[in-house]
């Protein structure tokens, strides 16, 4: 079955995957991804991501609903799902004492191609990634950077129509993280899909549309401007020297504020207005306090009360990312 | 088939690239042959100029079980590294991944095997041309099956750790019960109800058939036997293969 415009590139209904009987990894997932879409997926540690990922990438099978990928079944039409998508993985999928020529060949192979096809399919992704300069050292002696490019040129030997990556940028510093984008964002110019997973918050805000998954199922879903609209006004963060004090009054004033690695995060339709009354009444000696839009953090921590506990501070989108699409 | 291939190439590349584990696999054997066996022979009744002789289709068996079953820990090893996700993605049909794991694995332990035969004439065997062509085909079929055992077994593991030591605890009784250092003719009763459940008994009778002329197990029992074992193992393979993570 060949895709059409109108069908999606990811489309699931009802998709639930149990483990053992008893631990309910994805609890009825309901999405669709558009074609020519770049969509992120983005939640905490155990909120169903990879398993989502590893469902649609044919690794698992679903225990109740359906999956399709560019309108193949992705458990009755596996071979033709896995023709037609690349796949970048949060570990590295290389052969280590293999050289970069060598694991993009030996990759082109088990796609089908005939060992000239292969050669010459090889030698154009190494130009258009410009890794030429790397293809006779072996994959354990690359760097990490060098690394998720080739990971990424392995993903694309197959010249797929759907790319899926799942925190692909894991790890790596602020110039390798933009600059394996760039490369991607190459792919989406020829219209074709990508769709991953992330910790990473400027990473997500380039998505054309951001699903939010938190024990399973989809707590969120739209462009990030109207992700970040859905909690309306703007953010209040604050650094206090008793923070579960000052928690405790600011929950008496009827401000509902959220604690995170960040600090006191409040909620709020004008933060510029109340700000200064918090400041002046709070029984708290205030450290540090800022106002600002709202970030897909504050709205992940508005929806679930807890934040999404990437590790890595957000940098400014402009600068890891190389600006948005 | 599609793939086949692909897996025969990446297992021989990286084969390659570990040659000093070619050569060390050879030591076991050699060790099983010569010093065992000059040891062993001089207290059999059929003395050492004949037991060491005897034993060689066993040594050659052995060195084939340990070689073909150990390569299959690339597969583990491709596991654990993530290497096999990539493969397990890509459009290949599962039973080319499970069946070029399978040759693979024999040729790896084939390498070994033949070396071995380089010392027929030190112990005193010297076969005619129609009978060391049985003899490698016989350990063709031996390496074959063993590499299934292996690729089998491998494609459940995921630790590098477990795999080795749950692999010998399999292979050594294979090995001891197979009649690869003594005849079977001669052990006792339960040992040779035993055997009659070991793969690796058959393919030991037939390859020293193939060089004495005679076996304990009907010729053709022990294709029968070999061949359904090959079948089923890589049946197996393919089916933890076709599961992929959830296995």
């Amino acid at each position: 079955m060949n895709a059409t415009p109108e069908t999606a590139a990811i489309e699931t209904r009802g998709l639930s995957k149990t483990y053992d009987g008893k631990v309910e990894a994805l609890r009825g997932i309901d999405l669709t991804v558009r074609q020519g879409e770049m969509f992120a997926l983005l939640g905490p540690n155990g909120a169903g991501k990879t398993t989502l990922f590893s469902i649609l990438a044919t690794l698992r099978k679903p225990t109740g609903g359906e999956a399709r990928v560019l309108g193949l079944d992705v458990l009755k039409q596996r071979p033709a799902v896995r023709q037609r998508m690349g796949i970048v993985f949060q570990e590295p999928a290389l052969a280590q004492t293999m050289t970069v020529r060598d694991n993009l060949l030996l990759m082109a192979l088990f796609y089908g191609l005939s060992m000239s096809e292969a050669r010459t399919r090889v030698r154009e992704i190494l130009e258009t990634l410009q890794i030429k300069d790397i293809e006779d050292r072996e994959a354990q002696k690359l760097s990490g950077g060098q690394k998720r490019k080739l990971e990424l040129a392995r993903s694309l030997v197959s010249n797929p129509d759907i790319l899926f990556l799942d925190e692909a940028t894991l790890g790596l510093d602020v110039d390798a993280r933009r600059n394996f984008w760039a490369q991607v964002r190459m792919f989406i110019r020829s219209g074709r899909s990508v769709f991953f997973t992330t910790h990473y918050m400027e990473e997500a805000e380039v998505a054309d549309r951001i699903a939010l998954i938190d024990k399973g199922q989809i707590i969120a879903l739209g462009t990030p401007q109207e992700l970040k609209a859905r909690i309306g006004g703007g953010v209040i963060l604050l650094g206090t020297r008793d923070d579960a004090k000052a928690v405790a009054w600011l929950n008496a004033q009827g401000y509902k504020p959220e604690q995170s690695e960040r600090g006191i995060v409040v909620v709020h339709a004008q933060p510029a207005a109340v700000l200064p009354l918090i400041l002046a009444e709070m029984p708290v000696k205030t450290l540090r306090a800022e106002v600002h839009e709202p970030s897909l953090e504050d709205v992940f921590l508005t929806l679930t009360g807890r934040g999404l506990g990437s590790g890595d501070a957000p940098k400014p989108a402009a600068s890891a990312m190389g600006g948005a699409r | 088939m599609r793939g086949l291939f692909a897996v025969i190439i990446l297992d021989m590349k990286r084969l390659w690239g570990d040659r000093i584990r070619l050569v060390s696999s050879l030591i076991q054997p050699l060790l099983y042959l010569f010093m065992l066996g000059s040891g062993l022979g001089a207290s059999s009744t059929l003395g050492s100029n004949h037991y060491l002789p005897y034993i060689f289709p066993g040594v050659v068996a052995l060195s084939l079980l340990f070689t073909s079953v150990f390569a299959a820990i690339l597969i583990v090893f491709d596991r654990q590294m993530g290497f096999l996700k990539a493969v397990l993605v890509a459009p290949v049909p599962r039973p080319a991944i499970a069946i070029g794991k399978v040759i693979s694995g024999a040729i790896q332990a084939l390498v070994p095997g033949t070396l071995m035969m380089v010392f027929m004439p030190l112990i005193g065997l010297r076969p005619s041309l129609p009978e060391f062509l049985c003899f490698l085909g016989a350990a063709g079929l031996a390496a074959i099956a063993f590499s299934a055992l292996g690729v089998a077994v491998a494609a459940r593991f995921k630790s590098m750790t477990v795999f080795p030591i749950i692999s010998n605890a399999m292979l050594l009784p294979m090995f001891f019960l197979s009649g690869a250092l003594y005849p079977l003719d001669v052990a006792p009763r339960w040992l040779q109800l035993l055997a009659h459940a070991d793969p690796v008994a058959y393919a030991v009778d037939l390859m020293r058939g193939s060089l004495f002329g005679k076996t304990f197990f009907p010729v053709w029992l022990s294709f029968v036997v070999l061949a359904g074992f090959i079948t089923l193992t890589t049946w197996l393979a393919t089916r933890i293969f076709t599961t992929g993570e959830d296995a």
